[in-house]
Protein backbone atom coordinates (compact mmCIF):
# COMPACT_ATOMS: atom_id res chain seq x y z
CA UNK A 1 0.00 0.00 0.00
CA UNK A 2 2.51 2.63 1.07
CA UNK A 3 4.61 1.58 -2.15
CA UNK A 4 2.22 1.87 -4.04
CA UNK A 5 1.20 5.49 -2.77
CA UNK A 6 4.86 6.65 -3.31
CA UNK A 7 4.28 5.17 -7.01
CA UNK A 8 1.55 7.52 -6.91
CA UNK A 9 4.06 10.11 -5.62
CA UNK A 10 7.12 10.25 -7.61
CA UNK A 11 4.33 10.28 -10.50
CA UNK A 12 3.23 13.23 -10.50
CA UNK A 13 6.97 15.20 -9.91
CA UNK A 14 8.05 13.05 -13.12
CA UNK A 15 4.89 13.61 -15.47
CA UNK A 16 4.89 16.23 -17.14
CA UNK A 17 1.03 16.71 -17.84
CA UNK A 18 0.45 20.50 -16.66
CA UNK A 19 -3.50 20.99 -15.87
CA UNK A 20 -2.74 24.27 -16.21
CA UNK A 21 -1.20 25.14 -19.80
CA UNK A 22 -4.11 23.92 -21.99
CA UNK A 23 -2.87 25.67 -25.15
CA UNK A 24 0.62 23.43 -25.64
CA UNK A 25 0.76 20.14 -25.94
CA UNK A 26 3.35 18.95 -23.58
CA UNK A 27 2.73 14.86 -23.45
CA UNK A 28 5.00 13.16 -25.47
CA UNK A 29 3.26 9.52 -24.67
CA UNK A 30 2.23 7.89 -28.11
CA UNK A 31 -1.79 8.59 -28.65
CA UNK A 32 -3.92 5.89 -29.72
CA UNK A 33 -7.46 7.30 -30.31
CA UNK A 34 -9.20 3.88 -31.12
CA UNK A 35 -11.17 2.44 -28.30
CA UNK A 36 -9.46 -0.37 -26.49
CA UNK A 37 -12.45 -1.66 -24.32
CA UNK A 38 -15.64 -1.00 -26.18
CA UNK A 39 -17.69 -3.19 -23.68
CA UNK A 40 -16.64 -1.17 -20.85
CA UNK A 41 -16.92 2.61 -22.42
CA UNK A 42 -20.82 1.10 -23.72
CA UNK A 43 -21.55 0.08 -20.26
CA UNK A 44 -19.83 3.00 -18.79
CA UNK A 45 -22.00 5.32 -20.50
CA UNK A 46 -25.26 2.93 -20.65
CA UNK A 47 -26.38 2.75 -17.34
CA UNK A 48 -25.72 6.58 -16.40
CA UNK A 49 -27.99 7.73 -19.21
CA UNK A 50 -30.59 5.00 -19.02
CA UNK A 51 -31.05 6.39 -15.68
CA UNK A 52 -31.54 9.90 -16.92
CA UNK A 53 -33.61 8.74 -19.77
CA UNK A 54 -36.14 6.72 -16.90
CA UNK A 55 -36.35 9.47 -14.86
CA UNK A 56 -37.17 11.74 -17.30
CA UNK A 57 -39.52 9.48 -18.95
CA UNK A 58 -41.42 7.83 -15.86
CA UNK A 59 -44.47 9.34 -16.33
CA UNK A 60 -44.69 7.92 -19.99
CA UNK A 61 -43.31 4.67 -19.43
CA UNK A 62 -45.29 3.14 -16.78
CA UNK A 63 -48.17 4.70 -14.29
CA UNK A 64 -46.42 3.26 -11.85
CA UNK A 65 -44.03 5.42 -9.19
CA UNK A 66 -43.00 2.27 -7.40
CA UNK A 67 -41.68 0.64 -10.48
CA UNK A 68 -39.74 3.42 -12.07
CA UNK A 69 -38.42 4.00 -8.24
CA UNK A 70 -36.49 0.55 -8.46
CA UNK A 71 -35.69 0.74 -12.09
CA UNK A 72 -33.59 4.21 -11.31
CA UNK A 73 -32.38 3.04 -8.20
CA UNK A 74 -31.35 -0.17 -9.91
CA UNK A 75 -29.46 1.43 -12.54
CA UNK A 76 -27.84 3.63 -10.64
CA UNK A 77 -26.39 1.13 -8.22
CA UNK A 78 -25.04 -0.59 -11.44
CA UNK A 79 -23.60 2.19 -12.62
CA UNK A 80 -22.16 3.07 -9.22
CA UNK A 81 -20.26 -0.20 -9.09
CA UNK A 82 -19.58 -0.57 -12.69
CA UNK A 83 -17.56 3.14 -12.76
CA UNK A 84 -15.57 2.36 -9.49
CA UNK A 85 -14.75 -1.27 -9.99
CA UNK A 86 -14.35 -1.61 -13.47
CA UNK A 87 -14.37 1.15 -16.19
CA UNK A 88 -12.07 3.78 -14.05
CA UNK A 89 -9.64 0.99 -13.82
CA UNK A 90 -9.85 -0.05 -17.81
CA UNK A 91 -10.66 2.97 -19.85
CA UNK A 92 -8.15 5.56 -17.37
CA UNK A 93 -6.12 4.07 -14.90
CA UNK A 94 -7.29 4.77 -12.00
CA UNK A 95 -8.91 3.67 -8.93
CA UNK A 96 -9.63 4.91 -5.52
CA UNK A 97 -10.95 2.41 -2.60
CA UNK A 98 -11.14 2.72 1.62
CA UNK A 99 -9.04 0.88 3.66
CA UNK A 100 -9.27 -0.10 7.27
CA UNK A 101 -5.95 -0.80 8.72
CA UNK A 102 -5.67 -2.62 12.63
CA UNK A 103 -6.69 0.39 15.03
CA UNK A 104 -10.34 0.83 13.02
CA UNK A 105 -8.87 4.23 11.08
CA UNK A 106 -10.11 4.41 7.89
CA UNK A 107 -7.87 5.90 5.18
CA UNK A 108 -9.12 6.19 1.50
CA UNK A 109 -6.44 5.32 -1.28
CA UNK A 110 -6.55 6.88 -4.33
CA UNK A 111 -4.14 5.77 -7.27
CA UNK A 112 -3.43 6.32 -11.01
CA UNK A 113 -1.83 3.73 -13.08
CA UNK A 114 2.24 4.88 -14.09
CA UNK A 115 2.90 5.42 -17.37
CA UNK A 116 5.20 3.00 -19.28
CA UNK A 117 6.47 3.27 -22.51
CA UNK A 118 4.87 0.09 -23.63
CA UNK A 119 1.93 0.19 -25.92
CA UNK A 120 -0.57 -2.19 -24.20
CA UNK A 121 -0.50 0.56 -20.95
CA UNK A 122 -1.17 3.79 -22.71
CA UNK A 123 -4.53 5.52 -22.57
CA UNK A 124 -6.31 5.97 -25.36
CA UNK A 125 -7.98 9.29 -25.87
CA UNK A 126 -11.09 8.79 -26.79
CA UNK A 127 -11.84 6.15 -24.16
CA UNK A 128 -10.58 8.89 -21.97
CA UNK A 129 -12.96 11.57 -23.63
CA UNK A 130 -15.82 9.12 -23.01
CA UNK A 131 -14.79 8.51 -19.45
CA UNK A 132 -14.58 12.13 -18.37
CA UNK A 133 -17.32 13.38 -20.06
CA UNK A 134 -20.03 10.90 -18.72
CA UNK A 135 -18.28 11.28 -15.29
CA UNK A 136 -18.89 15.05 -15.54
CA UNK A 137 -22.07 15.18 -17.22
CA UNK A 138 -24.59 13.14 -15.19
CA UNK A 139 -23.93 14.51 -11.71
CA UNK A 140 -24.50 17.47 -13.23
CA UNK A 141 -27.93 16.67 -14.68
CA UNK A 142 -28.97 15.27 -11.66
CA UNK A 143 -27.98 18.10 -9.61
CA UNK A 144 -30.29 19.69 -12.01
CA UNK A 145 -33.28 17.57 -11.58
CA UNK A 146 -32.77 17.93 -7.57
CA UNK A 147 -33.57 21.63 -7.95
CA UNK A 148 -36.33 21.14 -10.31
CA UNK A 149 -37.90 18.64 -8.17
CA UNK A 150 -37.59 21.26 -5.04
CA UNK A 151 -38.49 24.03 -6.79
CA UNK A 152 -41.61 22.09 -8.78
CA UNK A 153 -42.49 20.44 -5.00
CA UNK A 154 -42.39 17.05 -6.58
CA UNK A 155 -40.85 15.65 -3.24
CA UNK A 156 -41.15 12.07 -3.70
CA UNK A 157 -38.58 11.79 -6.61
CA UNK A 158 -36.51 13.95 -3.86
CA UNK A 159 -34.75 10.51 -2.69
CA UNK A 160 -34.23 8.67 -5.93
CA UNK A 161 -32.57 12.29 -7.32
CA UNK A 162 -30.84 12.93 -3.76
CA UNK A 163 -29.45 9.19 -4.20
CA UNK A 164 -28.25 10.00 -8.04
CA UNK A 165 -26.48 13.00 -6.80
CA UNK A 166 -24.78 11.07 -3.86
CA UNK A 167 -23.79 8.40 -6.12
CA UNK A 168 -22.40 9.65 -8.47
CA UNK A 169 -20.71 12.79 -7.09
CA UNK A 170 -18.53 10.55 -5.32
CA UNK A 171 -17.34 8.54 -8.36
CA UNK A 172 -16.76 12.03 -9.81
CA UNK A 173 -14.99 13.34 -6.41
CA UNK A 174 -13.23 9.76 -6.15
CA UNK A 175 -11.48 9.80 -9.96
CA UNK A 176 -10.84 13.75 -9.51
CA UNK A 177 -8.63 13.22 -6.47
CA UNK A 178 -7.21 10.15 -8.10
CA UNK A 179 -6.31 12.57 -11.27
CA UNK A 180 -5.07 15.43 -8.90
CA UNK A 181 -2.65 12.99 -6.66
CA UNK A 182 -3.08 13.26 -2.82
CA UNK A 183 -0.36 15.92 -2.69
CA UNK A 184 -2.05 18.73 -3.94
CA UNK A 185 -5.15 20.15 -2.36
CA UNK A 186 -8.30 20.53 -5.31
CA UNK A 187 -9.00 24.00 -3.58
CA UNK A 188 -5.61 25.66 -3.46
CA UNK A 189 -5.15 24.33 -6.73
CA UNK A 190 -8.43 25.57 -8.30
CA UNK A 191 -7.74 29.27 -7.13
CA UNK A 192 -4.42 29.54 -8.23
CA UNK A 193 -5.52 28.15 -11.75
CA UNK A 194 -8.56 30.89 -11.87
CA UNK A 195 -5.98 33.24 -10.57
CA UNK A 196 -3.26 32.58 -13.17
CA UNK A 197 -6.43 32.55 -15.47
CA UNK A 198 -7.39 35.60 -14.90
CA UNK A 199 -4.01 37.59 -14.96
CA UNK A 200 -3.47 35.98 -18.06
CA UNK A 201 -6.30 37.49 -20.08
CA UNK A 202 -5.94 41.27 -20.58
CA UNK A 203 -9.58 41.47 -21.33
CA UNK A 204 -12.27 39.70 -19.74
CA UNK A 205 -15.69 39.30 -21.91
CA UNK A 206 -18.04 38.73 -19.19
CA UNK A 207 -20.05 35.43 -18.21
CA UNK A 208 -18.03 33.81 -20.92
CA UNK A 209 -14.56 33.70 -19.80
CA UNK A 210 -15.58 31.14 -16.98
CA UNK A 211 -17.06 29.19 -19.48
CA UNK A 212 -14.12 29.11 -21.64
CA UNK A 213 -11.63 28.52 -18.34
CA UNK A 214 -14.11 25.56 -17.45
CA UNK A 215 -14.66 23.99 -20.91
CA UNK A 216 -10.34 24.46 -21.31
CA UNK A 217 -9.74 22.79 -17.85
CA UNK A 218 -12.10 19.42 -19.12
CA UNK A 219 -10.11 18.82 -21.92
CA UNK A 220 -7.03 19.31 -20.46
CA UNK A 221 -7.67 16.37 -17.91
CA UNK A 222 -9.24 14.44 -21.27
CA UNK A 223 -5.86 15.02 -22.95
CA UNK A 224 -3.97 14.53 -19.81
CA UNK B 1 -18.42 -12.66 -7.99
CA UNK B 2 -16.06 -11.22 -5.15
CA UNK B 3 -18.75 -8.59 -3.93
CA UNK B 4 -21.20 -10.72 -3.88
CA UNK B 5 -19.58 -13.32 -2.09
CA UNK B 6 -18.28 -10.68 0.73
CA UNK B 7 -22.25 -9.69 1.00
CA UNK B 8 -23.49 -13.27 1.67
CA UNK B 9 -20.56 -13.66 4.23
CA UNK B 10 -21.84 -10.35 6.55
CA UNK B 11 -25.38 -11.79 5.63
CA UNK B 12 -24.55 -15.43 7.76
CA UNK B 13 -22.87 -13.34 10.29
CA UNK B 14 -25.93 -11.34 10.63
CA UNK B 15 -27.60 -14.57 11.39
CA UNK B 16 -25.46 -15.87 13.48
CA UNK B 17 -23.31 -13.08 15.46
CA UNK B 18 -20.17 -14.49 16.54
CA UNK B 19 -17.50 -11.78 17.82
CA UNK B 20 -15.50 -11.39 14.76
CA UNK B 21 -14.19 -8.40 12.73
CA UNK B 22 -15.62 -9.08 9.36
CA UNK B 23 -18.40 -6.89 9.90
CA UNK B 24 -16.47 -4.01 10.43
CA UNK B 25 -13.47 -4.31 8.77
CA UNK B 26 -14.42 -4.98 5.23
CA UNK B 27 -17.71 -2.22 4.98
CA UNK B 28 -19.79 -2.00 1.90
CA UNK B 29 -23.63 -0.74 2.00
CA UNK B 30 -24.81 -3.25 -0.84
CA UNK B 31 -26.35 -5.22 2.16
CA UNK B 32 -28.44 -2.59 3.27
CA UNK B 33 -29.65 -1.34 0.10
CA UNK B 34 -30.61 -5.03 -1.10
CA UNK B 35 -32.71 -4.97 2.24
CA UNK B 36 -34.31 -1.65 2.30
CA UNK B 37 -35.26 -2.16 -1.05
CA UNK B 38 -37.03 -5.40 -0.50
CA UNK B 39 -38.38 -4.16 2.79
CA UNK B 40 -40.00 -0.85 1.51
CA UNK B 41 -41.32 -2.41 -1.43
CA UNK B 42 -43.10 -5.65 1.01
CA UNK B 43 -44.02 -2.63 3.34
CA UNK B 44 -46.69 -1.37 0.22
CA UNK B 45 -50.86 -0.86 0.38
CA UNK B 46 -52.15 -2.41 -2.42
CA UNK B 47 -54.39 0.37 -3.68
CA UNK B 48 -57.28 -0.45 -6.44
CA UNK B 49 -56.16 2.52 -8.79
CA UNK B 50 -52.07 3.03 -10.19
CA UNK B 51 -52.28 6.15 -9.98
CA UNK B 52 -51.86 6.91 -6.30
CA UNK B 53 -49.88 3.70 -5.37
CA UNK B 54 -47.63 3.80 -2.68
CA UNK B 55 -45.21 6.31 -3.54
CA UNK B 56 -44.84 8.14 -0.22
CA UNK B 57 -44.31 5.13 1.46
CA UNK B 58 -41.76 3.68 -0.32
CA UNK B 59 -39.72 6.90 0.29
CA UNK B 60 -41.19 6.86 3.90
CA UNK B 61 -38.97 3.73 4.72
CA UNK B 62 -36.16 4.66 2.87
CA UNK B 63 -36.08 7.79 4.94
CA UNK B 64 -37.02 6.37 8.45
CA UNK B 65 -33.76 3.70 7.53
CA UNK B 66 -31.19 5.97 6.38
CA UNK B 67 -31.99 9.09 8.33
CA UNK B 68 -31.80 6.69 11.21
CA UNK B 69 -28.83 5.07 10.98
CA UNK B 70 -26.78 8.20 10.27
CA UNK B 71 -28.52 10.01 13.22
CA UNK B 72 -27.19 7.01 15.41
CA UNK B 73 -24.01 6.86 13.71
CA UNK B 74 -23.74 10.93 14.62
CA UNK B 75 -24.59 10.15 17.97
CA UNK B 76 -21.92 7.14 18.59
CA UNK B 77 -19.32 9.52 17.27
CA UNK B 78 -20.35 12.56 19.42
CA UNK B 79 -19.82 10.23 22.01
CA UNK B 80 -16.58 9.01 21.57
CA UNK B 81 -16.45 5.97 19.85
CA UNK B 82 -13.80 5.14 17.29
CA UNK B 83 -15.82 3.41 14.41
CA UNK B 84 -16.00 5.31 11.17
CA UNK B 85 -18.91 6.58 9.63
CA UNK B 86 -19.26 3.95 7.03
CA UNK B 87 -19.12 0.95 8.92
CA UNK B 88 -21.57 1.67 11.75
CA UNK B 89 -23.93 2.26 8.43
CA UNK B 90 -23.02 -1.05 7.64
CA UNK B 91 -23.94 -2.53 10.63
CA UNK B 92 -26.84 -1.13 11.61
CA UNK B 93 -28.07 -1.78 7.87
CA UNK B 94 -26.84 -5.52 8.14
CA UNK B 95 -28.76 -6.30 11.49
CA UNK B 96 -32.45 -5.23 9.19
CA UNK B 97 -31.83 -8.47 8.10
CA UNK B 98 -33.71 -10.41 10.65
CA UNK B 99 -36.74 -7.62 10.58
CA UNK B 100 -37.17 -8.16 6.75
CA UNK B 101 -37.42 -11.78 7.62
CA UNK B 102 -39.98 -11.39 9.96
CA UNK B 103 -41.72 -8.87 7.31
CA UNK B 104 -42.00 -11.85 4.90
CA UNK B 105 -43.55 -13.87 7.86
CA UNK B 106 -46.26 -11.55 8.43
CA UNK B 107 -46.84 -11.10 4.70
CA UNK B 108 -47.31 -14.88 4.20
CA UNK B 109 -49.57 -15.04 7.80
CA UNK B 110 -52.19 -12.08 6.61
CA UNK B 111 -52.63 -14.36 3.83
CA UNK B 112 -54.88 -16.22 5.96
CA UNK B 113 -57.02 -13.10 7.15
CA UNK B 114 -56.80 -10.85 10.59
CA UNK B 115 -57.62 -11.80 13.12
CA UNK B 116 -56.56 -11.88 17.49
CA UNK B 117 -55.31 -15.42 17.23
CA UNK B 118 -53.04 -13.73 13.80
CA UNK B 119 -51.75 -10.69 15.45
CA UNK B 120 -50.52 -12.80 18.18
CA UNK B 121 -47.97 -14.66 16.07
CA UNK B 122 -47.24 -11.85 14.41
CA UNK B 123 -46.44 -10.35 17.55
CA UNK B 124 -44.47 -13.09 18.78
CA UNK B 125 -42.49 -13.29 15.18
CA UNK B 126 -41.83 -9.77 15.39
CA UNK B 127 -40.88 -9.76 18.79
CA UNK B 128 -37.93 -12.00 18.13
CA UNK B 129 -36.63 -10.65 15.34
CA UNK B 130 -36.76 -7.42 17.03
CA UNK B 131 -34.21 -8.76 20.09
CA UNK B 132 -32.44 -10.57 17.57
CA UNK B 133 -31.59 -7.41 15.45
CA UNK B 134 -30.60 -5.52 18.67
CA UNK B 135 -28.18 -8.21 20.14
CA UNK B 136 -26.52 -8.39 16.52
CA UNK B 137 -25.88 -4.73 16.09
CA UNK B 138 -25.09 -4.49 19.57
CA UNK B 139 -22.57 -7.20 19.79
CA UNK B 140 -20.42 -5.55 16.70
CA UNK B 141 -21.43 -1.97 17.81
CA UNK B 142 -20.90 -2.11 21.97
CA UNK B 143 -16.86 -2.73 21.50
CA UNK B 144 -16.48 0.50 19.96
CA UNK B 145 -17.38 2.73 23.02
CA UNK B 146 -15.50 3.58 25.89
CA UNK B 147 -17.65 1.31 29.02
CA UNK B 148 -19.67 3.69 30.63
CA UNK B 149 -21.49 5.10 27.35
CA UNK B 150 -22.06 1.24 26.34
CA UNK B 151 -25.72 2.06 27.35
CA UNK B 152 -25.75 5.62 26.17
CA UNK B 153 -24.62 4.51 22.27
CA UNK B 154 -27.04 0.94 22.85
CA UNK B 155 -30.48 2.87 23.17
CA UNK B 156 -31.03 4.59 19.73
CA UNK B 157 -30.16 1.56 18.01
CA UNK B 158 -33.30 0.54 20.67
CA UNK B 159 -35.33 2.71 19.47
CA UNK B 160 -34.43 2.46 15.47
CA UNK B 161 -35.05 -0.89 15.05
CA UNK B 162 -38.03 -0.47 17.65
CA UNK B 163 -39.95 2.00 14.90
CA UNK B 164 -38.82 -0.54 12.09
CA UNK B 165 -40.98 -3.06 14.35
CA UNK B 166 -43.50 -0.81 14.68
CA UNK B 167 -43.99 -0.04 11.29
CA UNK B 168 -44.03 -4.17 10.16
CA UNK B 169 -46.33 -5.21 13.06
CA UNK B 170 -48.83 -2.17 12.16
CA UNK B 171 -48.69 -2.66 8.35
CA UNK B 172 -52.03 -4.12 6.77
CA UNK B 173 -52.28 -4.70 3.16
Amino acid sequence: MLAQKHALDSNDDTEDVSLFDAEEETTNRPRKSKIRHPVASFFHLFFRVSAVVVYLLCELLSSSFIACMVTIILLLSCDFWAVKNVTGRLMVGLRWWNHIDEDGKSHWVFESRKATPQDSKTISEAESRIFWLGLIACPILWVIFAFSALFSFRVKWLAVVIMGVVLQGANLYGYIRCKVGSKKNLTTMATSYLGKQFLRQSAPDGWTLPMRLLIQQMWAWCYG
Amino acid sequence: MRDLKAVGKKFMHVLYPRKSNALLRDWDLWGPLILCVTLALMLQKSSVDGEKDGGPQFAEVFVVVWFGAVTITLNSKLLGGNISFFQSLCVLGYCILPLTVAMLICRLVLLAGQGPINFMIRLFVVAVMFAWSVIASTAFLADSQPPNRKALAVYPVFLFYFVISWMILTFTP
